[in-house]
């Protein structure tokens, strides 16, 4: 698919075919989004990707959004890891660019996909922690949910040249 | 250029030739930067987009990083509106992940460009925002320097398999 067909096609799916996600799917999105940019090269992301069913309801629990896991076959952990920091409190935008590829990686892919937010809610946060086993090091930014589309949506057109200015705010 | 070899090639660049941007470009990099997901879909990036060479100058000096400012085409600052209240903060995020797909339009249009942060220091902040009068609700998050390449820089090979867990991160099989 066309990169630039792949960013403004891309739009949030969550329901999902009754199927797994192959592996070398969950590899391609995986390296989409280690190729995010991040300040001073930090690479400060980490992943834990979840398959398993029973560990996929538990997430779905863990935020008042996350729902539709319950009918997801995969779900992205997206992490970051405050001690590979350069810069101070730039994993947050890391970690936004890395879950970004993977949601563009996922539509190029004919897969669908949702970002569920986690991070700073502090109860999702902990609840994420605990499900996935993460060390204090790590904080729960986001959720990826994937699985093949079984639902359609048109591009959404979110272009408002309201939100543009020139040279200046004035 | 194929959605996954215009990430897996994007690399930060930093020289550019004399070539102007297109309007048409820049107008495809804008609508690419505002199809980014949002929290409840608030959409509060807010884009500036930057042509005049004094004020381009003006800018590079605005932060240690943003020297590429000066010798780019055009420069967009990805700026978001802090005024909501039912996800404070949520913005930065947003904002981060238009200035990622503004990036990689630009490297699927052939340009250049190189994502400059600002936010999250103050200083860099107050610069910008005197640069280009921004009022208090509007803040900058980063600043997109744009032009036709004049380097060329090959793919990067980020990918860690340390770096990806299966199910838990103590269970992993894979480095950490």
């Amino acid at each position: 698919m066309e990169a630039l067909q792949a960013i403004m096609g891309r739009r949030s799916i969550r329901r999902y075919e009754d199927r797994p996600v192959e592996d070398d799917r969950v590899e391609a999105l995986v390296k989409a989004a280690m190729a995010a940019p991040s300040a001073g090269n930090e690479q400060s992301w980490r992943f834990v990707v979840v398959t398993d069913r029973d560990r996929l309801d538990k997430l779905a629990d863990a935020s008042p959004y996350a729902g539709l896991l319950e009918r997801a076959p995969l779900a992205i952990v997206v992490c970051g890891d405050t001690t590979a920091e350069k810069h101070q409190g730039f994993w947050l935008q890391d970690c936004a660019a890395a879950t970004e590829n993977i949601l563009l990686a996922a539509h190029a892919l004919g897969l669908g996909a949702v970002w569920l937010g986690f991070y700073p809610v502090e109860e999702r946060v902990e609840g994420v922690r605990q499900i996935c086993k993460l060390p204090d090091a790590l904080i729960p930014f986001s959720i990826v949910a994937l699985g093949y589309p079984s639902e359609e949506k048109p591009p959404g057109d979110r272009y408002n040249e309201e939100y543009v200015r020139r040279e200046t705010w004035l | 250029m194929d959605a996954m070899e215009a990430m897996m090639t994007r690399r930060s660049i930093r020289k550019f030739t004399d070539e102007p941007v297109t309007d048409a470009d820049i107008d495809a990099i804008l609508r690419a930067a505002m199809a980014a997901p949002s929290a409840f879909n608030q959409q509060r990036w807010r884009l500036i987009v930057v042509r005049e060479p004094a004020r381009l100058a003006h800018l590079s000096k605005a932060t240690p990083y943003a020297g590429s400012l000066a010798g780019a085409a055009v420069g967009i600052v990805v700026c978001g509106d802090t005024t909501d209240e039912r996800t404070p903060g949520y913005w930065v995020v947003e904002c981060a992940a238009a200035t990622e797909n503004a990036l990689l339009a630009a490297n699927a249009l052939g340009l250049g460009a190189v994502w400059l942060g600002v936010a999250m220091y103050d200083e860099r902040i107050g610069n910008v925002r005197e640069i280009l009068a921004l009022p208090d609700h509007i803040s900058p998050l980063a600043m997109i320097a744009i032009g036709h390449p004049a380097e060329t820089r090959e793919p990067a090979e980020r990918f860690d398999a340390g770096k990806v867990h299966y199910e838990t991160w103590q269970d992993a099989g894979s480095g950490n």
